[in-house]
C-alpha cells in the first residue's frame, strides 16, 4: 500500500559513440523513430507526471516504443531517472536502490530462477530479508494457495506451463507484501485463452491483496478491464489519463480515439458548422447537430467553424432505412462474428467499420448485406468526436 | 485376405544404402586415423625394449608387459610430476576463472566506452602462439623471480587462457536473460549477490565447461614449462615424461606408458564436458 507521485519524469538514453558519428554525418536529424532526439540523446519518456493513489490499479498502455516499460523500470529502479522526481509514500526515490524501494515486479519473461524450486523461488525475497523460516513457510503457502499453485511447490520452473510459471512469478512478487506491485506485460507470453483466464485471476488477486498496482500492457482490452485509471502513452508522452470509460467516451486526441476501442474508431474528413451558436457536423450528405453537452464544451473552447476529423465508433454507426440525411457507403467485406456482423465499407473515400447485430430483441434475423451493397449510415450527435487538424479533441 | 501394409515397410532406395555405406566408411577411416596413434602408443607401452627394436616386430606385443606401467613410478618421480601438473593446471584454472568471470560479466552486462576495442584486444591476444612470446615471458618471469617455479607457470597458464575464458563466459552470460538478475535486485539482492546467487548457478554448465577446458589446456602445456623449469622437482608431467627420452637411450615403452597416464585425466574430463562444450560454444554465438 502506497501512494506514488511521478513529477515531470524524463528518461534520456545518451548517444553511443557510433550514433554521434552518424548524427554528424547525417546533419543532425531532429527525430528518430518518432522519439525526440536531443544533444543529450534519445528522449524515451518526458513530461511524465502522475499521482497514484493508495491501492489504485494504474495501467500504462501504448504501442511498442512509447516509453511505458521504461517508465515502469524507472519506478522499479532498474533505469536511472534522467529528470524529474519519483516519490513513494512521500519519500524521494530517485537514487534509492531497487531493493530498498519496497516494490515487487512481475516480468513478461517470468524471470524465475531456474535452479530453484517454486517454493525456493517464492521464498527467495523473504530469505534475503532474513525473515524467520516458519514465517517464510507460512507466507509462501498462503500465496501459493491464493494462486492455486500449492501442488507445484516442489517443482522446478522448467516443469511448469507458461500460465503456471506466471502464477509463480506473481507469487514471488506478492509473498513479501510490497508497497507497490509492478507488472510488465505479464500476460504477453500466454496464449489467448490463458491470457483471458489470467486476466480474471489478476482481477481476483487485486481484491485479495492490499497493494498499489502499476501494470504495463500494449493490449487495450487488458487496460480497459484491469485499470482503475489508464495512462495512454505515445512517443514518450502521456496522451491521456482517465478511467477506462472516460478515455473511451472522451478521447483527448485522434491517437487515443484510434487506440482505444475495438474495432478502431472510424474517422472522416468533415466540417464543423456553427450557425446561430449551434454546432453541427457535416460529412458527405449528412449533417448532424451535436448534443447539448458537446455544444457547451465547444462553446466553452470558442471553437469556430472549421475543417475537422470526425470520429464515430463502429458500434455507434446506425443503418438508416432510407437515404436522406445519411452517409452513403459501399460494403467491401463482411465479417460474421456470431451475435453481430462487422461490415467493412467505403464511405467518403475512407474505410469504415459498421457493427450490426445479427438478431433483434425478438430473435428475428436482421437483413444482411453482401459486398457491393449500398448502406445508408447515420449517427447521433452525442456519440461523435470532433478533432481539429492537429488531432486534438475540440471539446478539451 | 488383407493387403500387406506397404506404408509401414517403405523400401529403402539403393542410393540411400550406398550413401550410408560411404558415410560409415569415411567415419571408420577418420576413427582409425585418429585413434591409431593411441593404439600404437598402448601397444608400445606393453612391449619390452628388445621387442620394440626387434626387426621382426609386430604391432601387437607378443607378451604384454603390464609391469612397464609400474616401473615408470620408480624410474622417474612420476607422482611429483603429476602433483606439479595438478597444481599448475588447478591453480591457473582458479586464477583464470576468478579474473575471467567478473570480466565476462562486465562485458556481457555493462556498456562502457571502448568495449568493442577491448573485446578486439582480447581476441588479438589469443592469436599469438606461446613460442612467439617466449622470450618476453622469460624476461618478465625473470624480473619477477618466477622462473623455475610452479607459481610462474600458474600465472602464465592463467594468462594464456584468459581470453578464451572471457569470450566463452561472456557468451554464456549473454545467453542468460538479464531480467533474472533484475528480478533478483528487486527481490533484495545487491549486484554482486544477484551475480552470485542467480547468474552463476544458472550459468553453471557454461562455467564448468570453461573450467575443464582451461584445466585441460594448462595440463597439456609443454613449451613454456620446458623453457622455464629446470629443477626436476618443479617439472609438470608433460616435461617430466621427457626423462625417459635420454641423451643416449630412448625408453619408448616407459615414455608411452607415462604418456598414457598423462592423458587419462584429460580424457575423463573431456568426456564429462563433451556435451556441455558444444552447447557452451554455441551459446556464445546466438543470443538466447
Amino acid at each position: 500500500m502506497a501512494t506514488l507521485n511521478l513529477k515531470n519524469i524524463k528518461k534520456v538514453y545518451p548517444h553511443s559513440g557510433d550514433q554521434k558519428k552518424a548524427k554528424k554525418k547525417a546533419g543532425e536529424p531532429e527525430k528518430k523513430v518518432n522519439l525526440q532526439v536531443t544533444d543529450e540523446g534519445v528522449v524515451a519518456v518526458q513530461e511524465f507526471s502522475l499521482d497514484i493513489a493508495d491501492k489504485e490499479f494504474i495501467v500504462l498502455v501504448g504501442p511498442s516504443g512509447c516509453g511505458k516499460s521504461t517508465t515502469l523500470r524507472m519506478v522499479a529502479g532498474l533505469e536511472e531517472i534522467s529528470g524529474g522526481e519519483l516519490y513513494i509514500d512521500g519519500k524521494l526515490m530517485n537514487d534509492v536502490e531497487p531493493k530498498n524501494r519496497d516494490i515487487a515486479m512481475v516480468f513478461q519473461s517470468y524471470a524465475l530462477y531456474p535452479h530453484m524450486t517454486v517454493y525456493e523461488n517464492m521464498a527467495f525475497p523473504l530469505k534475503l530479508r532474513k525473515t524467520p523460516k516458519d514465517e517464510i513457510d507460512k507466507r509462501v503457502k498462503e500465496a501459493a494457495e491464493i494462486l492455486d499453485i500449492t501442488q507445484y511447490l516442489d517443482r522446478k520452473p522448467k516443469a511448469l506451463s507458461g500460465g503456471q510459471r506466471q502464477r509463480v512469478a506473481i507469487g514471488r512478487a506478492i509473498v513479501r507484501e510490497p508497497k507497490v506491485l509492478l507488472m510488465d506485460e505479464p500476460l504477453s507470453n500466454l496464449d489467448a485463452k490463458l491470457r483471458n483466464q489470467m486476466r480474471a485471476e489478476i482481477i481476483k488477486l487485486r481484491q485479495k491483496i492490499n497493494t498499489t498496482f502499476i501494470y504495463v500492457t500494449h493490449d487495450q482490452t487488458e487496460a480497459m478491464t484491469l485499470g482503475d485509471r489508464i495512462v495512454i502513452m505515445k512517443d514518450g508522452f502521456i496522451q491521456q489519463i482517465g478511467t477506462p470509460q472516460e478515455v473511451f467516451d472522451h478521447p483527448a486526441n485522434l491517437f487515443v480515439a484510434g487506440f482505444i476501442g475495438m474495432p478502431q474508431m472510424n474517422f472522416f474528413n468533415a466540417k464543423l458548422l456553427c450557425e446561430g451558436g449551434r454546432y453541427s457536423v457535416s460529412v458527405g450528405g449528412c449533417t448532424v447537430e451535436l448534443s447539448e453537452e458537446k455544444q457547451k464544451n465547444l462553446a466553452a473552447h470558442s471553437a469556430g467553424a472549421q475543417d475537422i476529423t470526425l470520429g464515430v465508433r463502429p458500434s455507434h454507426m446506425v443503418l438508416a432505412k432510407e437515404a436522406g440525411n445519411t452517409l452513403a457507403a459501399t460494403v467491401e467485406v463482411s465479417e460474421m462474428m456470431g451475435s453481430e456482423v462487422h461490415f467493412h465499407a467505403n464511405a467518403e473515400g475512407k474505410d469504415v467499420v459498421v457493427i450490426v447485430p445479427t438478431m433483434n430483441a425478438e430473435g428475428e434475423h436482421i437483413e444482411s448485406f453482401r459486398a457491393g451493397d449500398q448502406l445508408n449510415l447515420t449517427f447521433s450527435g452525442n456519440v461523435c468526436h470532433v478533432f481539429d487538424k492537429d488531432g486534438k479533441n475540440l471539446e478539451f | 485376405m488383407s493387403e500387406p501394409n506397404t506404408a509401414l515397410k517403405k523400401p529403402v532406395s539403393v542410393k540411400k544404402v550406398i550413401l550410408r555405406l560411404l558415410l560409415y566408411f569415411v567415419v571408420l577411416d577418420v576413427c582409425i586415423i585418429t585413434l591409431y596413434p593411441y593404439f600404437a602408443m598402448l601397444c608400445t607401452a606393453l612391449k619390452s625394449r628388445a621387442e620394440i627394436f626387434s626387426p621382426n616386430g609386430t604391432v601387437l606385443p607378443i607378451t604384454a608387459l603390464w609391469s612397464n606401467f609400474i616401473d615408470i613410478w620408480s624410474r622417474a618421480p612420476m607422482a611429483r610430476y603429476m602433483l606439479n601438473s595438478v597444481l599448475i593446471a588447478g591453480g591457473s584454472t582458479i586464477i583464470a576463472m576468478l579474473c575471467g568471470i567478473p570480466a565476462a560479466y562486465a562485458l556481457a552486462r555493462m556498456k562502457f566506452k571502448g568495449q568493442t576495442a577491448f573485446l578486439g584486444v582480447i581476441i588479438v591476444s589469443q592469436m599469438f602462439a606461446p613460442v612467439v612470446l617466449l622470450i618476453g615471458i622469460y624476461k618478465v618471469m625473470l624480473s619477477m623471480g618466477l622462473t623455475d617455479s610452479i607459481l610462474g607457470l600458474i600465472f602464465i597458464n592463467a594468462a594464456f587462457n584468459q581470453a578464451f575464458t572471457v569470450w566463452l563466459l561472456r557468451g554464456t552470460f549473454m545467453g542468460i536473460s538479464a531480467e533474472m538478475e533484475q528480478a533478483a535486485t528487486i527481490d533484495g539482492c545487491t549486484r554482486v549477490q544477484s551475480m552470485m546467487k542467480v547468474l552463476l548457478p544458472v550459468a553453471a554448465p557454461g562455467i564448468v565447461t570453461t573450467l575443464i577446458f582451461i584445466f585441460i589446456n594448462a595440463w597439456n602445456e609443454y613449451t613454456v614449462a620446458l623453457c622455464l623449469i629446470s629443477t626436476d622437482g618443479f617439472k609438470p608431467l608433460t616435461v617430466g615424461i621427457n626423462t625417459f627420452n635420454g641423451y643416449n637411450i630412448i625408453e619408448w615403452q616407459y615414455l608411452f606408458a607415462a604418456s598414457i597416464f598423462a592423458i587419462i585425466p584429460v580424457v575423463i574430463l573431456f568426456m564429462c564436458i563433451e556435451k556441455n562444450l558444444v552447447s557452451g560454444l554455441a551459446s556464445g554465438g546466438v543470443k538466447g
